[in-house]
């Protein structure tokens, strides 16, 4: 079986029909689930958390209404709608009555919301949480701590349950819920007999493994509802879910519907952001394989199942509220697949049929789930490489590019196992995990280091408020010597550093006493066997992921100040700029000061252009900040990390930061992804960008990083030009780039779309990390896309 | 061949305050570096541009790069009209235009000083429009994009104006690619003598050279020049084995009649080794930088390429003389 005989394979009209039915209902918040969950908290008052939360997600799975659509081959979501917006009461509900009046009319991420659901949500559901969701420990114990800080960190994870995480799908695969079940049965068994531990210590460990005993059997019954829900019209389906209720997955359709089957009850147990199917082509292909070999399915009915799947990954989508919408805009929701990729055995690359039937896939639905990742590295078969980007060249930003080359040796560096390096996946956007056994909180807070530069300049004011927020290092008039200001640059970031981390300890804390996640758990390695929840560190890794935002702007900020406030030798005095004056200018958010602006645009070089010892200063601050977090230790007893990448908070995390010396204004963006250059400012092409890139500290990096690149699409008009693209992916491996992801679109459409959005639902654009609808991202965002520098070639 | 002079506009690699070498060195006079070039060789190259050039095309596409002198240049998107050009000038030189887009007017024949407005300028709206680098120098700013010609099977090419112009330097650039392992390519007019041509030999992996138009004559008119010297240098490489690419760029009106298409087609064909020839298409492009050296453009009222249909006629008269066609 080669991928030859995928060349020229269209999608079926099924598949059409389909795609078109997929984006047209409208997206409305939901509160049966949240209904269902406090109703059985109702019936287990006193119970322990974990116990609770295991009663409440099998009520949910035995009494959620379920729905087939016509056409459908893969069936199951959380919701009866389509893309619904899923109140989760256990995690925190204060924001929605907060925005229940304008979640329908906000410029990000908006939801209809029915009468009687809002009726419902304050008559039945907010009296009962109010005062008890991990939303309002976190603020009645932490906030006022947290308020404090804001300003240059932002603590992630406040009124969510924990995502970004890859389950151990092979072993859901392998034992599905019945096999998992037994297993936490016999462990009980074990438990009983054994007398050793202590006795608090054994009940804990009781209720969590009855507890995932209690979600098994809920899910078994839910996918028993989808086969009694599917027996009089398509007995196909009934008989795919009637076996997965029993068994493990045999063939390839009963696994493609038990992977999807898992990640609806992984969504309804936690709804949380990303939770990632990973190695899709590894843990799937000996299913396909079997099937193929004995003749029982064919590639194209395959394809077409794989198809369906696709389309069902579009099917969920998570709530936020409007600041977070702003954070992470256009429902990424991070259903990351990642193929290829170097095997265990570090020298043959795992492409396969399947991964090039993922390719097609992407090419036949195009939406924007699943998140694609590619995995490329000095192995990766040339043929895969073209075929990636002629995939990319379609424009749906899809497949993004990691790099194995540079990211093993970083997961080694925190820890990880070289064989469990090997396989690593993609959880989110850009987040780096390990499949299964790995609960890496890769977003436990984001560190504006823009700010902290900010506030170091003005002796730790807030150029916009005037409140002192930071340190009281002095000003920008103070320090005498560049060597001065970094001193205190040093001093306020690791203030903020030392305050962070233990409000991040207390949020990971509290995680685990009020959402234990036992469904979850039994699907990581390691917990049932050890008797621990994941939240609680039942996993192997127990990371915990800082993102310092953003290395371009303090590079270019530090490399304005440096050779024109203070290295001034070979400079003609007449451009040297007054301490005094630039302070005046920053705190106008330049004002006045429109001459003083453009020299700092101009007259200084910027991150983005291959200027060593400008790059050198963002590099030096980035791993400043990777390195002050190896001295620390997780409440689940793992390292913390860094990342580099914003997700879309680069344009609501600018609008805290006064003026730059970069020449930046106040309130504008910071550069976008995490390690692009500040757009417009890469004026020296591509090949330029990457180097510069190339000099941040990746070994260090080992949560993720971005790269955006905007290319237009005449690139990738045919083989020849598309080859040269090629080399362009191949360089970036070998310069140790650990991701980058592609835009391919005309700026003319990105305008058009703005003026018509009607005309172009379907345009689908890379944001940070992942894929979003262009029309359904706000006005600010767009503009900020279509700013972004785009290489020619 | 596209030259963005903007490329440079940002702290890139060619600021114009690079070190200079002893003042014996041998320099280069540079007016771009162009990485991530596509379309002048095989592979990712980066293409630099030497100025002068003894041909003075009507369409030229880098009409700076025609004079050797270095000259100030004049980007107005980056004016603030603050004016302190004009009080620097020790000559005068320099007069405001209110009300116009391109805001400050130079008078080039009284500008000779050493770009006092240049210094004066906050926001490097003036620039010069070259840089002078030893060819170590120039080296060390080439071989920062190794990585994406080892990938991509490119390398640097020598473009211009003229690289022969500055013939000395470009042959000791050559050489230091070639013992550096990098692929080398040179756009020639070909404009030159036999000697420098031997000399360039050994160190140019692939002639991109033009063929513009047939009849000497007409070749005067627009170029400058008689195409005697060229269609001589062409049949020289021709027989020393060089690896060449001929190309005929496509101007209107002036290159793209059948006869002059079929004419060097035939020529081509006749060439000992195989060549094949490249008809370029028109790019609209160039008229910018005419605007930037205030000059007029004599084809401004083409705004676009030559239809793909146009195109595809002319390579058959090409396809006709058995020649193959790119």
């Amino acid at each position: 079986m080669t991928h030859e005989m995928l060349r020229g394979l269209a999608p079926t009209d099924r598949i059409e029909r389909l795609k078109q039915a997929a984006r047209s209902e409208e997206r409305y918040l939901s509160v049966e689930q949240a209904l269902l969950i406090t109703e059985s908290y109702r019936q287990h008052p006193g119970a322990p958390r974990v116990l609770q939360r295991a009663h409440a997600l099998a009520h949910a799975l035995r009494n959620i209404a379920i729905r087939i659509d016509r056409d459908e081959l893969i069936v199951g979501n959380r919701t009866s709608g389509i893309r619904s917006g899923v109140v989760s009461p256990e995690a925190g509900i204060a924001w929605i009555e907060d925005e229940l009046e304008t979640i329908a009319s906000r410029p990000q991420d908006p939801f209809q919301v029915r009468q009687e659901d809002a009726d419902l949500f304050l008559r039945e559901i907010l009296p009962l949480w109010r005062g008890r969701t991990l939303e309002d420990a976190v603020a009645d114990r932490i906030g006022a701590e947290i308020g404090e800080i804001k300003s240059v960190v932002k603590i992630n994870q406040t009124d969510h349950a924990q995502g970004h995480i890859c389950p151990d799908v092979a072993r859901w695969l392998e034992l599905g819920p019945a096999g998992i079940r037994e297993e936490a049965l016999s462990r009980l068994q074990g438990l009983e007999q054994e007398t050793r531990s202590e006795r608090s210590t054994r009940d804990a460990e009781e209720a969590f493994l009855h507890a995932v005993v209690i979600s098994m059997e809920g899910a078994i019954e839910f996918i028993r509802r989808y086969a009694r829900e599917a027996e009089a019209d398509v007995p196909m389906i009934a008989a795919v879910c009637r076996a997965l209720a029993e068994r493990p997955a045999e063939t390839f359709h009963e696994a493609l519907q038990s992977t999807w089957f898992l990640f609806v009850i992984l969504q309804m147990e936690s709804n949380a952001s990303s939770f990632s199917p990973g190695r899709a082509d590894q843990y799937l292909y000996p299913y396909l394989e079997r099937d193929l070999q004995a003749g029982s399915l064919t590639v194209e009915a395959a394809q077409e199942l794989l198809d369906a799947l696709w389309i069902k990954f579009n099917q969920i989508v998570y709530m936020r509220n409007a600041g977070s919408a702003e954070y992470f805009a256009g429902f990424p929701i991070g259903f990351n697949v990642a193929i290829g990729g170097m095997h265990a055995d570090a020298e043959t690359d795992a492409a396969n049929l399947l991964s090039w039937m993922i390719l097609k896939a992407q090419e036949h639905v195009g939406f924007s789930q699943p998140n694609l990742t590619a995995r490329l590295w000095k192995g990766s078969p040339r043929e895969f490489v073209e075929e990636c980007a002629r995939v990319i060249g379609l424009g749906s930003g899809m497949p993004q590019i990691v790099n194995d080359d540079s990211i093993i040796p970083a997961l080694q560096e925190i820890g990880i196992a070289p064989e469990d390096a090997r396989d690593y996946v993609v959880v989110g956007c850009v987040e780096i995990s390990t499949p299964g056994n790995n609960l890496g909180w890769s977003d436990a807070a984001m560190f504006n280091l823009v700010k902290a530069l900010e506030l170091t300049l003005n002796d730790g004011v807030c150029m916009l408020t005037g409140k002192q927020v930071g340190l009281s290092t002095g000003t920008l008039e103070d320090y005498r010597t560049f060597e001065d200001l970094l001193a205190a640059y040093r001093r306020q970031v690791d203030h903020f550093i030392d305050r962070m981390i233990p409000l991040c300890d207390a949020v990971d804390r509290m995680h685990a006493e009020f959402l234990p996640s036992p469904f979850l758990s039994g699907v990581i390695r390691d917990c049932v066997a050890r008797g621990i929840d994941v939240t609680a560190g039942g996993a192997r890794y127990n990371l915990s992921g800082i993102q310092a935002i953003q290395v371009a702007n303090v590079a270019d900020s530090l490399a304005a100040l440096k050779a024109l406030v203070f290295d001034v030798d070979g400079t003609e005095g007449k451009n040297r700029v007054e301490r005094g004056e630039l302070l005046s200018a920053l705190r106008s958010g330049f004002e006045g000061f429109e001459v003083l602006r453009r020299m700092l645009i101009y007259r200084a070089p910027k991150y983005g252009n291959d200027v060593e010892w400008v790059d050198r200063l963002g590099a030096h601050w980035a791993d400043h900040v990777a390195q002050r977090l190896r001295e620390f230790t997780n409440a689940r007893g793992g390292p913390y990390q860094m990342g580099l990448y914003t997700v879309s908070a680069h344009v609501p995390m600018g609008k805290n930061v006064a003026a730059t010396p970069d020449g930046r204004r106040h309130r504008e963006p910071l550069a976008d992804g995490g390690v692009s250059a500040m757009y417009g400012r890469d004026t020296s092409g591509p090949t330029a960008l990457l180097q510069s890139v190339a000099r941040l500290p990746f070994r260090h990096a080992a949560n993720g990083t971005l790269l955006n690149m905007k290319f237009l699409p005449r690139t990738f008009a045919n083989r020849e030009e598309r080859s040269k693209f090629v080399a362009l992916l191949l360089a970036l491996i070998d310069l140790g780039i650990h991701h980058a992801q592609f835009n391919v679109v005309n700026r003319e459409t990105l305008l058009e779309a703005q003026e018509h959005p009607e005309e172009h639902e379907n345009l689908t654009i890379r944001v940070a990390g992942y894929t979003a609808y262009f029309v359904e991202l706000s006005p600010d965002l767009q503009n900020e896309i279509i700013k972004r520098t785009a290489y020619d070639m | 061949m596209t030259c963005d002079t903007e490329a440079t506009a940002i702290g890139g690699a060619t600021e114009e305050t690079a070190p200079l070498g002893a003042p014996s060195e041998l320099r280069g006079r540079v007016f771009d570096i162009k990485r991530f070039a596509l379309h002048d060789g095989p592979g990712i190259r980066t293409t630099v541009f030497l100025k002068g050039c003894p041909l003075a095309c009507t369409w030229c596409q880098n009409p700076e790069g025609i004079p050797l002198k270095k000259m100030v240049v004049y980007h107005p998107e980056q004016c603030i009209r603050c004016e302190q050009c004009v009080t620097a000038c020790p000559n005068g030189a320099i007069t405001t235009r209110p009300g116009e887009r391109r805001f400050i007017h130079i008078d080039r024949t009284r500008c000779d000083c050493d770009g006092t407005c240049i210094e004066a300028c906050p926001t490097r709206a003036l620039r010069w429009d070259s840089t002078e680098y030893t060819a170590e120098q120039l080296l060390r700013e080439v071989e920062r994009d190794e990585v994406f010609y080892r990938n991509s099977g490119g390398g640097v090419t020598l473009s211009g104006g003229e690289p022969l112009s500055q013939a000395p330097f470009a042959r000791k650039l050559l050489e230091l690619c070639k013992a550096a392992g990098l692929h080398t390519a040179i756009e020639t007019t070909l404009q030159t003598t036999p000697t420098v041509l031997t000399g360039m030999l050994p160190v140019v992996d692939l002639f991109l050279t033009d063929i513009k138009l047939w009849d000497p004559e007409q070749h005067r008119r627009y170029t400058g020049v008689d195409n005697g010297i060229i269609l001589e240098n062409v049949r020289f490489l021709a027989g020393k084995g060089a690896h060449m690419l001929v190309r005929v760029p496509l101007i209107p009106e002036t290159t793209t009649s059948r006869e002059n298409i079929a004419a060097i087609a035939r020529f081509v064909g006749a060439l000992p080794g195989g060549h094949a020839l490249e008809l370029i298409n028109f790019n609209p492009l160039a008229a910018g930088k005419y605007e930037m050296l205030e000059r007029p453009y004599p084809y401004a009222r083409y705004t676009s390429p030559l239809p793909e249909e146009d195109v595809e006629e002319l390579r058959c008269l090409v396809r006709a003389e058995g020649v193959t066609v790119i």
